[in-house]
């Protein structure tokens, strides 16, 4: 059950972030040229990758108890800033998450910038596509470490990156018009209660916790957040917006 | 500076409060541990899950605040 549960949260985790960095390569290869968001794209995803050679090897060499402890408190961090925004965007108090507005604010920051002409580099596209994939697939490598640097093996967190990355690459192709049919705020919701939970999870087992039911524990935390958080929901949903 | 600002963005997040209190909470844990190692190991989960409810909830409220 773990290992479906570790699948699920690194492929929505991963969807969701990459979804966002292909809204900003998009923007910038339809408003500039194809050519330098891909080379900005690549750029990013290139560093990226030096990143997780780096930090991988980084948590699995540490204890087992304090790689548990790390891995908890990495997810802990992620999941809960995830769940924090997803509370206030579902009761109304922060503007939806969606790419669509990614998309047009990074099409907006061309504006006041004159392409460069034909064969000559466009760096303002290429920062812009390679700050884009590098912020999202930062996010991307620590959880997807955190989650595949678990004792009991890196398979379902690589397994889930792997299905989430096909699916989004494969949809980018024709992406706009699906981009504003995600349900972005539900799903970056649902991925913090995932992350908050094996959060709380591994970093009790770090800290020498005996969980009730092993495993089963996690759906006890889950219910738990889903509760708390949908009761503040609900509160704040009711109550006056403060001017 | 901006890219200071960025990293702490990236690894902390938003807010101050939810990593001082993930910080303050795990701290906590390894403190109540050291005091009775037994109690820890069967109530240290439940500790743990109400502790990142009550600072969930508290950065919640102190965002709505903040509008």
């Amino acid at each position: 059950m773990t290992f479906v549960l570790t699948v699920a949260a690194a492929a929505i985790a991963v969807a969701v972030e990459l979804i966002e960095a292909m809204a900003i390569v998009l923007a910038v290869g339809a408003s500039r040229r194809w050519r330098d968001a891909v080379w900005g794209a690549v750029a990013g995803v290139a560093a990226c990758a030096v990143l997780a050679a780096a930090l991988g090897p980084l948590l699995v060499g540490l204890p087992r108890e304090a790689l548990k402890l790390a891995i908890g408190t990495l997810l802990l961090l992620y999941g809960l800033e995830w769940l924090r925004k997803g509370t206030l965007r579902l009761a109304g108090r922060k503007r939806r998450a969606s790419s669509v507005h990614e998309f047009e604010e990074t099409v907006e920051e061309f504006d006041d910038v004159p392409l460069p002409p034909e064969g000559e580099a466009d760096w303002a596209a290429r920062v812009v596509a390679f700050k884009g994939v590098l912020l999202e697939g930062v996010e991307v490598v620590v959880i997807v470490a955190a989650l595949a640097a678990r004792p009991t093996g890196a398979l379902p967190a690589l397994l889930g990156a792997g299905v989430a990355g096909v699916v989004v690459l494969a949809a980018g192709v024709r992406l706009r018009a699906p981009l504003g049919r995600v349900p972005e705020t539900e799903l970056k919701y649902g991925v913090g209660v995932l992350l908050t939970t094996f959060g709380i999870f591994f970093a009790g087992e770090g800290l020498r916790v005996d969980w009730p039911g092993g495993d089963l524990a996690l759906f006890a935390i889950g219910l738990a957040l889903v509760f708390a958080t949908q009761l503040q929901i609900h509160g704040l949903r009711r109550s006056p917006v403060p001017a | 500076m901006t890219v200071l600002r960025t990293l702490r963005l990236l690894v902390l997040g938003e807010t101050w409060t939810l990593p001082l209190g993930v910080a303050t909470l795990l701290l906590a844990g390894v403190a109540l541990r050291a005091l009775d190692t037994e109690l820890w190991r069967e109530a240290g989960g439940g500790v743990l899950l109400a502790g990142v409810v009550v600072v969930l909830v508290g950065t919640v409220a102190a965002g709505t605040r903040g509008r």
